[in-house]
Parts: structure tokens; C-alpha cells; sequence
């Protein structure tokens, strides 16, 4: 029986602690109007997202943001930017709409030098340590957190990855930690 | 739904007022349409056609429908615990998976069930288990989650929360 290649290998194994560059996540501080957006998009009506008299009143003493809100503010095209859906586009009249358009890889994580193509969202943990609040300036800063090797059902290796992803505001203040695992076959 | 006046007037739920096996109050969101996953790909500047563009999930990547975006759903469980810990409470850690699909047409109940209670440093942590359940019974984003609750008379949650060190 042929013996199964490890797909752990060395130059993998020495991405684990590989920490990428800190950036700031949001383009001019955390707005009113987009949090507006995004609280409605997520059907949650709460007074202290946009009641500035009731949210005084509460244990965080001002308008606060949902718990991850501010872990979806990477992917916002920067104003000035080429518009990257023409381009996506233009290059590709197919585009899933992905491809070519999400280009911003500033602060990324260096890919995964294997040839397991397939990828899995294996489940996502959140931690919250506190709320963000209006004109908080927000960054983020990736590690690749482990990887491990596992073994498919049918006897094939598999990749099981973990990245966890460090939001915090302008003070240095911990908001909230994001670990994304994967599973590569 | 859950409504503006009843996030104000939330009333406290206390460490004490739960044990294991309680099912906490469900939410219960939808049923979701297209409309709903084109707000959130606009709101976050996803641009993945699978979530607004009908023809292209079905005949390009040869899905149902279009998705429901995993990104609402992260979102959703977090915001759910939040509720159930106002005005005084955290919700501190919630894991999850994506398991089935949501599509337009689904109905969503997140629900948590407790599972274990433990007091630490003066402060009541509750470990929960948690989901997305559609209409027909299916799990959509199993999980765990632990929130930290007041104790009558003890003292309050800090803020900053501040996990505690082991």
C-alpha cells in the first residue's frame, strides 16, 4: 500500500505565528450613516446604535456598533480607487463578482504553499472584549494562528487552518478577536 | 423581530434566573427574500453574485437560489446573544459552523439553550448551545457560546469586558 504523502510539510509548518502587517481597517472612522446601514441590514433596531439621549444612559455612555460590525470594514473600496467592477469586469464577463474585484490584500496573510485547491469554511469562533463607537478609528492585524494536518475519509491529507484576526480601536484598545478556520483538501 | 422599544426597556436577566436546560427566548428573523441578502451585500460591499444575482447561482455555480451570505449569518448569532444579555450583561464568545444553506424563502429561529453555569471572580459565565434553525427543522449554524450575566447583588460586568485568565 502506497504510503500517503504528508501535506504538512516544513515550509508550511513554518507559517504558523506569521503575523501580517497591522492596518487600519476603516476609511475615515467609524460613521453614523454606515452603521445605519449595516444594523439595518442585520434587522436589529437597537436604540443604542443611533439614540444618542438613550445611549448616554447605558453602561458603554454612548452610541456603541454591534458586536463585529467593525470586522467588515476591510473590504470597502477606498474612495479615489479604480473602479474595481468595471475592471473585474471588463477583464472578465463572467466575474463572479469576487474575483478581480475584492483586490485589497494590504495587511494579508501569505498564501499556503500546497497544492489542496479546495476550500472549506470549518467554523468561525468570536470573542468581544468591547463596542467601538462613532469616529473610532479601527485595525486589524492577522496571524496565521495553527495548522494542522488531518485525514479525509477517503484517506486523502487535509489542511486544517486557523487565522485569527485582532481587531483593535486607536487607543490600542482590544474590540474584538475573529478566528477563521479552513480546511484545505 | 424584536423591536426599538424593547432593546430600551430591556429587563435584566440575571445568573440566577437560569439553569441548565433553560431554552432562552428565540429570535426569529424573516422569511428572508432577495431583498434581504442585496441589502447586506450593499451594506458590506460584497459583490459576490451568488447573493443577488439569481441566474448566475443557479445556471454559473448551480446552486438553488442565490445565498443567504455566511457574513449575515456571523453576524446574526452575536447579535442575538447581545439582546439576550441586555442591558448589563456580555456576550463574550460565540463558535459556530456553517452547515446548511439559507436561501430566500427560508425562516431563521436562533435559539440557545443553556448548558452549564459557572460562577468565576464574581461574575455569573453561562455556556450555551446556540443555532440557526430553518422552518423545516434544519440546523443551519450550529454552535457554543458563553455570555456573562449579573448576579443579584454582586458586581457589575466590566467594561471593557475583561476575559478572565483562564
Amino acid at each position: 500500500m502506497a504510503e500517503t504523502k504528508s501535506a504538512l510539510t516544513d515550509e508550511i509548518r513554518a507559517l504558523i505565528g506569521v503575523t501580517g502587517e497591522k492596518v487600519e481597517a476603516s476609511l475615515w472612522g467609524l460613521e453614523r450613516e454606515d452603521l445605519r446601514r449595516f444594523t439595518q441590514a442585520i434587522m436589529d433596531p437597537d436604540p443604542r446604535y443611533w439614540d444618542d439621549e438613550f445611549a448616554r444612559t447605558t453602561k458603554f455612555g454612548g452610541i456603541v456598533t454591534p458586536p463585529i460590525y467593525c470586522t467588515y470594514l476591510s473590504r470597502k473600496t477606498p474612495p479615489g480607487a479604480d473602479d474595481p467592477i468595471t475592471r473585474a469586469f471588463r477583464e472578465n464577463p463572467e466575474s463572479d463578482g469576487i474575483g478581480g474585484v475584492d483586490t485589497d490584500r494590504r495587511g494579508a496573510l501569505p498564501p499556503i504553499p500546497t497544492n489542496l485547491k479546495r476550500i472549506m469554511n470549518a467554523g468561525n469562533e468570536i470573542e468581544v472584549c468591547k463596542y467601538p463607537t462613532l469616529g473610532d478609528r479601527i485595525f486589524s492585524q492577522a496571524k496565521i494562528a495553527d495548522i494542522k494536518e488531518r485525514v479525509g475519509r477517503d484517506g486523502s491529507p487535509m489542511l486544517f487552518i486557523t487565522t485569527e484576526t485582532v481587531y483593535t480601536n486607536q487607543h490600542g484598545e482590544v474590540l474584538c478577536i475573529l478566528r477563521a478556520s479552513s480546511l484545505r483538501r | 423581530m424584536v423591536t426599538a422599544g424593547e432593546l430600551r426597556h430591556k429587563e435584566q436577566l440575571y445568573y440566577d434566573d437560569v439553569k441548565e436546560g433553560l431554552a432562552l427566548p428565540p429570535l426569529v428573523l424573516g422569511p428572508m427574500t432577495p431583498t434581504h441578502a442585496f441589502r447586506w451585500s450593499s451594506a458590506i460591499e460584497n459583490w459576490h453574485r451568488i447573493h443577488y444575482d439569481q441566474n448566475f447561482a443557479i445556471y454559473h455555480d448551480g446552486l438553488p437560489n442565490i445565498l443567504i451570505q455566511g457574513s449575515w449569518k456571523q453576524s446574526i448569532l452575536p447579535r442575538y446573544l447581545k439582546d439576550l444579555c441586555l442591558p448589563d450583561g456580555w456576550m463574550w464568545k460565540v463558535s459556530f459552523q456553517h452547515r446548511a444553506m439559507i436561501v430566500p424563502g427560508d425562516t431563521i429561529t436562533c435559539w440557545a439553550v443553556v448548558t452549564r453555569k459557572t460562577e468565576r471572580d464574581g461574575l455569573g459565565f453561562v455556556d450555551l448551545e446556540v443555532g440557526m434553525r430553518l422552518q423545516n427543522d434544519i440546523e443551519s449554524c450550529p454552535g457554543t457560546a458563553t455570555i456573562v450575566l449579573p448576579i443579584r447583588g454582586g458586581r457589575p460586568i466590566p467594561y471593557p469586558f475583561v476575559p478572565p485568565k483562564n
